[in-house]
């Protein structure tokens, strides 16, 4: 559950970036947040990732309270998400394989349970054949599946997705939606962070939209309006 | 959670190094260099306070007695300057000795001092002392001063006090060149760590993203520090070896009034400093770069 009241985001040259959101996003849910460019789609992103910590209000995921959370403790917070980023992120210097047990390494996992889980992540997003291949060996899209399975690989509650799809052809943007959708059956909440509206429009999810660093809308079934 | 694997974070150190093998390459031997300059400075430091210590004169008073003493009195001096408690050694030379030890040294001229022996012979019986404490030499030239069939007494007191503020400035400089050379040192290290860290920025944001600790994150870093120190170390040893054993050979072959310490007697000592130095630079300059660099 993640939970958001009145969270205010001010920076230290006075701009004015979340103005008092308050919202609520329960386990499991898939959640499409959407706003133009500089609306705070990417603060509330911040704030998510505790990159940065609200100036006022409450902001608790799962039993972390982000407000009060100590920078020790960071680390351990984050390994309850998977973070997808639009330009993935990937290491080009390690295989399809690499990129993913490195996910698990980070957190310590034994190499027995890395060696068995990691193709099975790999098939569950379609690229249990490309094990050895490098990230300049693939298309965006599956460079974007190979960024999924790292998000998934400690078996996260939450997936964020800043721009999932924006920086791949709208084909492959339907198959990682698709993906996305498969994962949030699986039970994990996802929260995709977006401003492709035919996407949005498409899916028919749960819509939050953000203008000025206030929540406008808040529509399940909804669209990017 | 299971532990981290050591190696690694070992092999995580040795990739980056060798991904940046120029930068690591240019701070391994200016880390040697400074060690070798710093290890050459020590060396000679041990080799000056060896001849200085040589010279042994320098706490070395020479007591001339009256020559128409009575043995009964020379005794009685001796025990006196035995209750001294600033006096370390006691030896007398008669006048025979005196003469004797003149001989040797004086070998080609001999026969010269054939008119000089027996009732004709003109040197006093002498004590040389030796005393513990440069410090009490004033009480001491009091307390001799004070003793009956005394003639004269030689200090090397100027002699003495100004090898003691020649070993003090000595020590000094080394001190400041230690301090100067670590810094150098710090120096390099930071910015070679830096460029450790800026080429491998994604990276990392991407391991803060996935939930690594900051200790694991910054240990490879620290350990590419501590691999720099130990190399320059290891180098600056061998590179030390070879010249001053160049030097040693030099120095008994032609200087034969100057004594070194065989590099044998100092390897050890030598290869555990600059491996300990190397270490201590490298884990400081990289803690002090990542403290720097990973926060920004």
């Amino acid at each position: 559950m993640i939970e958001l009241q009145n969270v205010k985001k001010i920076y230290p040259n006075k701009t004015v970036a979340l103005g008092g959101v308050t919202l609520r996003i329960e386990d499991g849910e898939f959640v499409f947040v959407v706003g133009h460019s500089g609306a705070g789609k990417t603060t509330l992103m911040r704030l998510l990732l505790r990159e940065e910590k609200p100036t006022s209000g409450k902001l608790l995921v799962n039993e972390f309270d982000l407000t009060k959370l100590p920078n020790h403790k960071v680390a351990h917070y984050r390994r309850q998400l998977g973070v997808v980023f639009q330009d993935f992120r990937l290491f080009p210097n390690k295989t399809v394989y690499e990129n993913v047990a490195f996910a698990m390494h980070v957190v310590g996992t034994p190499a027995g349970k890395i060696r068995k889980r990691v193709p099975a992540i790999l098939n569950t997003v379609g690229l249990g054949d490309k094990l050895k291949c490098y990230p300049g060996e693939l298309s965006g899209g599956e460079q974007q599946r190979v960024a999924l399975a790292r998000a998934l690989a400690n078996n996260p509650k939450i997936i964020i997705a800043d721009e999932p799809t924006g920086n791949i052809d709208p084909e492959m943007s339907l198959e990682i939606m698709n993906l996305l959708l498969k994962i949030n059956r699986l039970g994990k909440t996802v929260i995709v962070v977006t401003h492709e509206k035919s996407l949005v429009d498409y899916y028919q999810q749960r819509v939050v939209t953000i203008e000025h660093g206030r929540v406008t809308e808040d529509k399940v079934g909804g669209m990017f309006e | 959670m299971s532990r981290y694997n050591p190696f690694y974070f070992i092999g995580q150190a040795f990739k980056s190094l060798w991904r940046n093998n120029v930068m690591t390459i240019a701070s391994i031997l200016i880390l040697a260099s400074c060690l070798v300059v710093l290890g050459s400075f020590a060396l000679l430091v041990a080799d000056l306070n060896l001849n200085l210590d040589n010279l042994g004169l320098m706490n070395e008073i020479a007591i001339y007695l009256d020559p128409d003493l009575e043995e009964a009195r020379v005794d009685e001096i001796y025990h006196q300057l035995r209750e001294m408690d600033n006096v370390d050694s006691i030896t007398y030379v008669s006048k025979t000795q005196g003469l004797e030890e003149m001989k040797q040294d004086y070998a080609e001229y001999s026969d010269l001092f054939v008119i000089a022996e027996g009732e004709e012979n003109p040197l006093p019986d002498m004590f040389y002392i030796t005393y513990e404490d440069v410090s009490r030499v004033t009480t001491l030239e009091y307390q001799l001063g004070e003793i009956e069939g005394i003639s004269k007494i030689i200090f090397r007191l100027d002699l003495a006090m100004q090898i003691d503020t020649f070993k003090s400035g000595v020590s000094l400089i080394f001190i400041w060149f230690l301090v100067l050379l670590f810094v150098v040192s710090i120096f390099v290290i930071i910015n070679t760590i830096k460029i450790a860290v800026h080429s491998r920025r994604n990276e990392i944001n991407v391991m803060r993203y996935i939930g690594a600790t900051r200790t694991f994150i910054i240990t490879p870093f620290v350990l590419e520090g501590v691999i720099i120190g130990l190399a320059a170390g290891g180098i600056a040893y061998l590179a030390e070896w070879y010249i001053y054993t160049y030097i040693e050979q030099i120095v008994t072959e032609k200087i034969r009034m100057i004594e070194v310490y065989p590099f044998s007697e100092l390897s050890m000592p030598v290869l555990l400093g600059f491996l300990l130095i190397g270490i201590v630079t490298g884990a400081i300059g990289s803690s002090i770069s990542l403290h720097r660099n990973l926060n920004a």
